[in-house]
Formats: structure tokens, C-alpha cells, sequence
């Protein structure tokens, strides 16, 4: 089937929306999607990750279908203290915000007001815009810093199948705030299914957000996120990348530094195997003087997996001193496995710093050998390397609970190589 | 002709015109301008089919689009495709056979034509518009068996060697630029260095665009036989006008067993002028085969000239052990646009490639470095190194780096790195301080930061080169 994908214009009709402006809106976008279809890699964004061979390939159908949300029971993380907002199917289910001031937070389903983007060239950021009518609004007001982490449990329940989500979510931090989520994902279901995220988050002045992202298990998802950030004067936005475990996995991350002094971090790790496929885009563009980003992608890939990075520094003839980094580091294991990167530096400004460094290679047999005399068989000793390599991103994790939480599920991916 | 100087660019020193009559193929680009140059050429049946087949293909592809520099459309049918000095129509035995004001020309571009000169011991095959003037040192070529002629001479006389490898490197349905020369070209070298054969001498071929309206599309094709070895070097210069005008060459390079081509280029078209007015646009299609086992291609290029310069020269890594290497300096000032790179195309076991390459931006000049690496499955134990490093000067020109990074085994290591960065002003004081003024610091200081890619050209090359490196970035400082 799927060879050409379309959405009939009657399924806008069933959202309810608010305005003609807005129906207009979805029609445009959805327009262009069915107009165009999956990308494939011709789109050069799209290069390394062939989408519409991939959902060919996986899908004999597709329905855009809302599925009932019915969850008897949500299996919540008993590591450590936590408040929480439940997400089943990209809808808003639940949230307890027991340890913090509840004046200070504001969360709601979420309602787009914006209907003037300009013109998307990616089929699925249209699709979003034109079937998205859920995800969760969350809004943190000036001067509060959250006394315990936020954990987002998204759920997908047993029933999707076939089905094709669109959400749209939205953080907003306040001046002087700081806001720690992780992003915790839960899939029941052991259909394939694709998930179509757009996600803004917006940080005002002095404002620190910091975010995990994590797989439960491996699973049968197609997962396209794209997030928009917005990065206002001495602001802070630091985010950890464990995605592990999806068939399909693209995490495209836009990254407005529009403040003076703004800092962003991005860390990446990730060990892929069989099946797995995954792409991390991201865009970092200094807009405004003194900023710093620093990006790391670290990929292991075994059996037949693919890991992509396409990072891509832009630096704006105003954004002088400006230190911009990005390093991207691949052990590959198995010949049929493979990874592509695509490091791109746009830089106007001339008194920068900005550099990248890119490696992909195999395991270092020096050091095989070195843990082979001490008694570790090969396995092992290749077990220990991975981990050693992977973990170097983990270590930055400031709380202890969170970092053993996480190391844990990292351990359980790779012990199951 | 047009004769008239223009600008009154001075750094420029290359932007006279010469002052010869030349016959011209009729204005346009149709079927019938490529049957005059295929018959003014005296050319084969063979060859002109193969341009048809160039031409009818070129009408199903477009212009490409995906590039950084973006240009003004470029009116096909308002180009001369085939100008040649008069006279020229017969070759011309010897040197004395020769236009004296040709001679002049060359003389005034510093290039060793006359043969008692024997100067620096360079062969020269010197390319004016469409077709080639002269080659020199022929006979000490042909005594070793070596062959360097025009290529127009070599289609007549080597067929069945042009016939094999022509277009077996750049084939006629490549891309826009590659097929519409293969289409329309009307000169360039020929070389074929026989088995076990050092070439005793660096072998070099000089390129002029002067009539006007009209475009260049020469093309180059090197065969190094099994355990050979040559050094080749080329050079651009173009006179001043306030018009764009197109060189579109094909350069193709083959090296069998154990062979070893080193290519260097040193161009300096005219890059317009200081409001980026006129300028050659450099649309090049270079591309090198290793086809045997423990061979050995290295491309060395010095751009410094042209408005836009768009040419990625690349190897293809098909023999064993063989290797590839890329050296090169971009220097770009004022309205100049250069997106330029390489393409390592790993297929045999343990192939090695090695990028070495230096952007430089000053003025309102853009300077992207595009390349790829890709390792396939069956290029076990391959191995990849590149360092791209880009000096920016001022805050109105940019530095892009854009790479492309495949790797599908797990024996192969690919290491990329690249930095941006501006002159250091504490190496800049410490010039200063030794007496040495703002432009001739930043001079001594560019040099240095191009100094792996420089060692790289030959001698001869290696003075011209760094006094280019200065002329380009006068002015861009203060």
C-alpha cells in the first residue's frame, strides 16, 4: 500500500477548531503534505534517512484515527521522589505537582493560537500543523525554581496500530526559573505505529531548564519530534538524549540562542542495534552575542543499526564571541551496521569560536587485548568498552538518582548485545 | 572583440587583452555549433556522435540549484562556444609558426614558452580560448614514449587511448556542467605516461580566456599506465571585463597499478571587481580514478581567483591499497564566492585519504568548504583524515564548512575536524612590532596558516602561489 499516503480533508472537519483562520491553516499544511508524502532522500534534510522508503517498507496501512484513552494503570518510577504529567497517546491525562507551589505552574491541553508559521518544507511538520489537537501546555511562572524533578510519562497504549499520532506541547519558563524534566516513554503497544511531535519550549531571561530524555524498552514506534526552542538573555538549556530502541528515531532540535549570553548543551548517547534506526538534527543558531552551545553525540552501533547526526552551527555577523562546539563520536562494531554525520558550520561573525570534530571507527584493539590478559573474555571486554564510551555522557548528569536511573536502563541495552 | 580595459582594478595584473583577430563559432548553443567545432577539429566520426549524445542528454537536466553561491542565470545561446586565434586553424609546427603578440601574451603572463629559454624545464602546453597554442618540449616527451598534445590532436592520433578512457571517469550524462562540456569542448591536454615511466619533468598547461562572450570548456585527460609516475600543474588567468563569463573544464585522471598522479592547480581567473562586477564563474568537473591496486592520486589547488568558484576534485578509491589526497587553499575577497571541496569515494580494501583543506574570507566573500567521505561495505580497513580550518576577517563575509561523513564498515576510522577562527590579533601585535605593517603581518600570517598545503605545490608553483595569497587579501584589512 502506502505508496501514496494520503489524508482525506474530511478528518479536519471531525478538530474541532476554533476560528476559519485556523481551518484554513490545517487545510494549507494539510494540502502540502498530501501533496508531497513522507520525505524521502532527495529532501536533503532527509538525506541519510529515507522516511518514505522506510514507511513503504514497514506499513501495509495507515490511519489517522484517535484512539480511545483508556489506561487502568500508569507503572510510575519508584527510584526516586518525583512530580509527574501523563501523556497517554500524546494526550494530556494526569499531572501531580505534590512537592512544588502550585500558584507557580500552569498546565492545560494544549491550543494553538499561531497560525502565521511561515511556509514548512518538511511534509511532517505540516502534517502536525494540520491534524495536531492534543499534547500538554505547561507553563512555569517568574522566579521559581522546582524542588524536584518533573518526569513526562508518555504512554502508548496497546491498541495503536497502524496509526499515525500528532501532538503538540508546549514548556514555557519564567524569568529566574528553572525547570528539570525527563522525558520518560512507555510504549505498550507491539504494533508499529508512528508518533509525530511538535514541541517549543521557551525560556525567558535567567531561566534554566534541563531535560532527559529516555526509552523504557525497545519498541515497535516510528518517532519524529521536531522542537523549536527559543533561548532568551543568560538562559540555560541543557538536554540528554538516551532514545535507544525505537525502529525509526529522528529528533530534529532547533535552537534559538536570541539572548546575550545564553548557553545550550546537548549530549547524546546512544547504543543501537538490530533494527534500530536514528537520526539527531539539530540546528544551533546564535543569534546575539557571548553565547555558548556545545553539542556531543556519542553512537555505538551493532547489528544492522544506523545512526545518523546532521549538527549544524549557524552564527548570525552579530553574534560575536561566540564558542560553538560540536563532536560527534561512532564505534562501530558490525559491518553491517553504519553511520553518517554531516557537521555543518554557517558562520558570519569572524571573532568565533567554533569548531566540530567527527569520528566513527571500530572498537580499539589494544585495549581488547589489554582487558583479554586480565581475564575478561571478548564479549566482555567489548561490554566494558561500550559502556566506558557511552558513559562519559551519562557522567554529566548532576543527581545521583537520576544517573544511576539512567545508567540502568543504558546497562539493560547493552547487556542484551 | 572587445578591447577596452574596463576596471582599473591594479591588483589584477593579469587583465590585459590581447589584441587578436579570432574566428568564432556561430553565437549560440544548438546541434550546429557542435558539428562546427567537431569539424573545424578535423574530429572522427566517433567523437562527434559522442558530443550529440552529450547534447541530447543535456536537454533532460537542469541547471543544479543545491549550491551555496547562487548566480544570475546564465544565457546558453548568448555564448561563443569555439574562438580560436586566427591562423590557428592549421596547427602550427613550431614556435616561430606562432602569432608574435600570442608569444607576447604568454610572455606577459610569465610562462616559459620559448622553448631556447628552457627556463624552469617545464613542459607547457598553453590553452588561448578555445584551443591549444603550443606545447613545448615535446621531443624529450616523445623519447621516453610519453604523450602530451592538445587532446584535439590526441582524438585524430590516439584514438583508440582517448576512446577507452574518455568518459569513463566523468561519464557524458554526469551532471549539467560535466555533459554540456563533453557536448561542446573544444581543447585541452592530453597525457599518457607509459609502464614503469617517471615523467622527467613537471608537465604544465596554462589556460587564457580572452576573446569576450565567450566560454572556456577545455578538457584534461591523464593516464598513468602501470608504475608510472606524473606532476601535473595548470594555471588560469583571464582578462578584465565588467561581464560574466563561463569555464566549465572536465579534468579526468586515471591511475592504473602502482601509478602516481599528482595535479596542481593554481587559478586565478579574473574575480571581478571590487563591487563584484564581472568575474569568471568556475564551474569545474575534476575526478580521478584509482583503478589499480597501490596507486596514488593527489590533487593540490590554489584558488584565488574567479567570482564564483564551484569545483569539488575527487578520487575514486577503486584498487586496493590505493590513495587519495586533496590539498587545498581557498582564498576568497570582496564579492568572490568559492564552494569548493572533495569527494573520497572508498571502495577498495585498505584505501586511504587523506583532506587537507584552508578557507580564507575577507570583504563580502562567502567561502564553503563541501565535501564527502564515504566508506563502503566492502572498503575494509580504510581510513579517512580531514582538517578544515577557516580564517575569517571581518564581519561581513562568511565560513562555511559542509561535510559529509559516510561510514558502513566496522574496520575503517574516519576522523574529521574543523575550526573557525579569525587572525590572532597577538600574532598580529607581535608582526607589527618587528616593523612589519598591517597588510604584510596579515600576509605572513595567512601564509603560515596555508603552509601544509603550500609545501604541497611544486617549486615552481610554490613562489607564485604565496605571492598570490598576499595580492588576493590586499585591502581586506583596516
Amino acid at each position: 500500500m502506502t505508496n501514496s499516503f494520503q489524508v482525506n480533508s474530511k478528518e479536519i472537519s471531525k478538530i474541532k477548531t476554533t476560528s476559519k483562520r485556523e481551518k484554513d491553516f490545517r487545510i494549507k499544511n494539510l494540502n502540502f503534505f498530501n501533496k508531497n508524502g513522507f520525505p524521502n532522500k532527495r529532501h536533503e534534510d532527509w538525506k541519510f534517512s529515507d522516511l518514505r522508503e522506510i514507511i513503504y517498507k514497514n506499513f501495509k496501512k495507515l490511519n489517522t484515527k484517535n484512539t480511545s484513552v483508556k489506561v487502568k494503570k500508569i507503572n510510575f518510577i519508584k527510584d526516586f521522589d518525583h512530580n509527574y504529567v501523563a501523556i497517554v497517546n500524546g494526550e494530556l491525562h494526569s499531572s501531580n505537582f505534590k512537592f512544588e507551589d502550585k500558584n507557580k505552574i500552569k498546565i492545560k491541553i494544549f491550543k494553538n493560537k499561531n497560525f502565521s508559521q511561515e511556509n514548512e518544507s518538511n511534509p511532517l511538520i505540516c502534517l502536525n500543523h494540520a491534524l495536531a489537537n492534543k499534547g500538554y501546555h505547561l507553563e512555569i511562572k517568574d522566579n521559581y525554581k522546582f524542588k524536584k524533578t518533573v518526569i513526562i510519562y508518555n504512554l502508548f497504549t496497546k491498541d495503536l496500530k497502524d496509526s499515525i499520532l500528532n501532538s503538540r506541547n508546549k514548556i514555557k519558563v519564567g524569568k529566574n526559573s528553572e525547570l528539570h524534566t525527563i522525558d520518560f516513554i512507555i510504549n505498550e503497544s507491539k504494533h508499529k505505529f508512528v508518533n509525530n511531535v511538535y514541541e517549543n519550549v521557551a525560556l525567558a531571561n535567567n531561566a534554566v531548564y534541563k531535560n532527559i530524555c529516555i526509552q523504557k524498552d525497545k519498541s515497535q514506534g516510528y518517532f519524529h519530534k521536531f522542537s523549536k526552542n527559543q533561548l532568551l538573555s543568560k538562559s540555560k538549556y541543557s538536554t540528554f538524549i538516551f532514545p535507544s530502541g525505537l525502529r525509526f528515531n529522528k529528533l530534529d532540535l532547533e535552537f534559538n540562542l536570541e539572548g546575550k549570553d545564553s548557553e545550550c548543551n546537548l549530549q547524546s548517547a546512544s547504543f543501537l542495534n538490530k533494527d534500530d534506526h536514528q537520526e539527531i538534527k539539530t540546528k544551533m543558531n546564535h543569534l546575539a552575542p557571548n553565547c555558548k552551545s556545545y553539542q556531543r553525540v556519542k553512537n555505538v552501533l551493532s547489528s544492522d543499526g544506523k545512526g545518523v547526526y546532521q549538527g549544524k552551527i549557524y552564527v548570525k555577523n552579530i553574534a560575536q564571541k561566540t564558542d560553538a562546539y560540536q563532536l560527534s563520536k561512532a564505534m562501530i562494531l558490525s559491518d553491517n551496521s553504519e553511520f553518517d554525520s554531516k557537521p555543518e558550520l554557517e558562520i558570519y561573525a569572524d571573532d568565533v569560536k567554533c569548531s566540530h570534530g567527527s569520528t566513527s571507527g571500530k572498537v580499539d584493539e589494544d585495549a581488547i587485548h589489554y582487558l583479554m590478559t586480565r581475564g575478561l573474555d571478548k564479549k566482555e571486554s567489548t561490554k566494558l568498552l561500550i559502556n566506558g564510551f557511552l558513559n562519559e555522557v551519562i557522567e554529566m548528569i548532576k543527581s545521583n538518582s537520576v544517573k544511576n536511573f539512567v545508567k540502568g536502563k543504558l546497562k539493560k541495552q547493552i547487556y542484551g548485545y | 572583440m572587445k578591447n577596452e580595459n574596463i576596471n582599473h582594478n591594479q591588483d589584477y595584473k593579469y587583465g590585459f587583452t590581447t589584441d587578436i583577430e579570432s574566428i568564432k563559432a556561430p553565437k549560440g548553443l544548438s546541434e550546429k555549433t557542435i558539428r562546427f567545432i567537431s569539424k573545424i577539429k578535423k574530429e572522427p566520426k566517433w567523437m562527434l556522435d559522442w558530443r550529440l549524445k552529450a547534447f541530447n542528454r543535456l536537454k533532460f537536466l537542469k541547471e543544479p540549484d543545491w549550491q551555496k553561491p547562487k548566480f544570475p542565470k546564465i544565457d546558453y545561446q548568448d555564448l561563443y562556444y569555439y574562438s580560436a586565434p586566427k591562423g590557428m586553424t592549421d596547427k602550427p609546427k613550431n614556435l616561430n609558426e606562432v602569432d608574435p603578440k600570442l608569444i607576447e601574451t604568454y610572455n606577459k603572463l610569465g610562462i616559459p614558452l620559448n622553448e631556447q629559454k628552457k627556463l624552469s624545464g617545464v613542459a607547457v602546453d598553453a590553452v588561448f580560448d578555445s584551443v591549444s597554442v603550443a606545447t613545448t618540449f615535446k621531443d624529450e616527451l616523445t623519447k621516453k614514449g610519453i604523450i602530451f598534445c592538445p587532446i584535439s590532436e590526441a582524438i585524430q592520433k590516439h584514438s583508440d587511448l582517448v576512446k577507452k578512457y574518455l568518459g569513463s571517469v566523468i561519464p557524458i550524462s554526469d551532471h549539467y556542467f560535466a555533459t554540456l562540456n563533453s557536448a561542446v569542448f573544444t581543447d585541452g591536454s592530453f597525457v599518457y605516461i607509459p609502464p614503469n615511466t617517471r615523467c622527467p619533468m613537471e608537465l604544465s598547461t596554462y589556460f587564457r580566456i580572452n576573446a569576450s562572450e565567450t566560454g572556456q570548456f577545455e578538457r584534461t585527460l591523464i593516464i598513468a599506465d602501470k608504475g608510472s609516475y606524473v606532476s601535473y600543474l595548470e594555471g588560469c588567468t583571464a582578462p578584465m571585463r565588467d561581464e560574466n563569463q563561463l569555464h566549465a573544464a572536465n579534468v579526468e585522471l586515471i591511475a592504473l597499478d602502482d601509478a602516481e598522479i599528482k595535479y596542481s592547480t593554481v587559478q586565478n581567473w579574473y574575480p571581478g571587481d571590487k563591487n563584484g562586477v564581472g568575474g569568471i564563474y568556475n564551474f569545474v568537473t575534476k575526478r580521478g580514478a584509482c583503478r589499480g591496486k597501490n596507486s596514488k592520486i593527489s590533487w593540490t589547488q590554489v584558488e584565488t581567483g574567479s567570482a564564483i568558484t564551484w569545483k569539488y576534485p575527487s578520487c575514486i578509491l577503486q584498487g586496493d591499497n590505493s590513495i587519495g589526497e586533496f590539498y587545498s587553499i581557498a582564498i576568497t575577497n570582496n564579492h568572490q564566492k568559492a564552494d569548493t571541496g572533495t569527494k573520497m569515494i572508498h571502495l577498495g580494501k585498505n584505501t586511504k585519504s587523506k583532506i587537507i583543506s584552508k578557507g580564507i574570507s575577507a570583504g563580502k566573500a562567502d567561502n564553503t568548504y563541501r565535501g564527502l567521505v564515504d566508506i563502503g561495505r566492502k572498503a575494509l580497513n580504510s581510513r579517512n583524515y580531514t582538517q578544515c580550518d577557516s580564517l575569517l576577517m571581518g564581519n561581513k563575509c562568511g565560513a562555511h564548512t559542509v561535510p559529509y561523513i559516510k561510514n558502513k564498515n566496522s574496520s575503517s576510522t574516519i576522523e574529521h575536524e574543523a575550526t573557525t577562527s579569525k587572525i590572532n590579533e597577538e600574532q598580529l601585535f607581535y608582526c607589527n612590532q618587528r616593523g612589519l605593517d598591517q597588510e604584510e603581518a596579515v600576509s605572513l600570517i595567512v601564509n603560515g596558516f596555508c603552509k601544509d598545503v603550500l609545501q604541497q605545490l611544486p617549486m615552481e608553483f610554490a613562489v607564485e602561489a604565496q605571492k598570490l595569497v598576499g595580492i588576493s587579501l590586499e585591502g581586506s584589512v583596516g
